[in-house]
């Protein structure tokens, strides 16, 4: 079965960290994670920048160490990265802002990203509110 | 086939841009002809209030957004109507042309659609 | 179609819980992870709420917040992740009270 989940909290909250380790249990369940859309919020799960004290836990790392494992689709939105400050290289050159702080493996694209995956997904699982 | 989706929005306008987030999912899928409803539930409801003045809170104006979502296609507007009730809200005051639902209206529409957002 | 509607906030104080009981279907299931399993300490308002609700096998809630939380939980039927991944295939479509 297919899996679009959506991910609007920040990598310190734990809605998110759930989210990861949902993301985790659907592979290890032999399901497919058709992709990962990060909204509102969850812009800042994508954030290279985040730094974790030593005896915490780095989700955002664990965020990209999976996705980038997996090769999973993993879009960020981009109206609510912008309104947030999470900018890739084009977007920080675009504004002249002078951080950029979304690396690969994420993708900036729009809300169609979301609805093409709710399309093709079996289920839409959505993360956030912390 | 394609998927119905409903997207519930339950935050007031002006308690930061949940509301416009939830406004713009529902616009983007319109601009895709995707077959999507909107439910104003909770605080959500708040958006829907009459002679809002967001300029004196330097915001922009949702509710000319709100007003879009029939050019966009979505038509499928809906408000609770405990959520009306309880915070003082006359169904015929508001602002958007929305079907006023009971609770169990409101089990049934979450039941027919295919997928649902909450924020 | 039947929904596995998720909530992660607390009942105290929040809407979302008495709110998802008001339009919850008979075959609608509940599953209750973050600081929502606190509505699972009995004595609690939230939880004579769940308890009228009477979701009997249709409530759960993630192992890891009941046990972090040291909550008693008598009521739900308590998931792992894999049993989250099980009941969203199980149930048509998730929808999480964010």
């Amino acid at each position: 079965m297919k899996f679009a989940i959506a991910v609007f909290s920040p990598a310190h909250a734990p809605s998110s960290r759930r989210a990861l380790r949902y993301a985790e249990a659907v592979l290890a369940g032999g399901h497919e994670i058709a992709r990962l859309f990060f909204y509102q919020d969850g812009v800042h799960s994508a954030s290279a920048n985040v730094v974790t004290p030593q005896d915490e836990l780095d989700v955002a790392g664990q965020w990209r160490a999976f996705i980038e494992t997996n090769q999973l689709d993993a879009v960020v939105c981009i109206a609510a990265a912008l309104r947030r400050g999470v900018l890739d290289e084009a977007e920080a050159s675009r504004y002249q802002r002078p951080a950029v702080n979304l690396p690969k493996p994420w993708e900036l694209s729009g809300l169609g990203q979301l609805h093409e995956a709710a399309q093709v997904a079996d289920r839409l699982v959505c993360f956030g509110g912390d | 086939m394609t998927k119905s989706l409903l997207i519930i929005s339950r935050q007031a306008p002006w308690n930061g841009p949940s509301a416009r987030e939830a406004l713009d999912i529902a616009l983007a899928g319109g601009a895709f002809d995707l077959p999507l409803g909107m439910l104003f539930l909770d605080d959500g409801v708040f958006q829907l209030a009459a002679d809002q003045q967001p300029s004196a809170v330097q915001q922009k104006n949702l509710a000319a957004n709100l007003q879009a979502l029939p050019m966009f296609g979505v038509e499928e507007l809906f408000a609770c109507s405990h959520s009306l009730a309880r915070r003082g809200l006359a169904a015929d005051t508001l602002a958007l042309p929305v079907q006023v639902l009971d609770d169990a209206a409101l089990a049934a529409l979450i039941a027919r659609f295919d997928q649902v957002v909450t924020l | 179609m039947t929904t596995l509607h998720v909530i992660a906030h607390s009942p105290f104080g929040d809407e979302r819980l008495a709110s998802c009981l008001r339009l919850l279907g008979t075959d609608d299931a509940l599953l209750l992870c973050g600081d929502a399993v606190y509505a699972l300490r009995s004595g609690s308002e939230p939880h004579r709420l769940l308890q009228a609700a009477g979701l009997a096998r249709r409530l759960f809630a993630l192992e890891e917040d009941v046990q972090a939380r040291a909550v008693a939980n008598e009521l739900a039927k308590a998931v792992d992740y894999a049993g989250f991944v099980e009941l969203s295939l199980h149930y048509d479509k998730v929808n999480s009270w964010l």
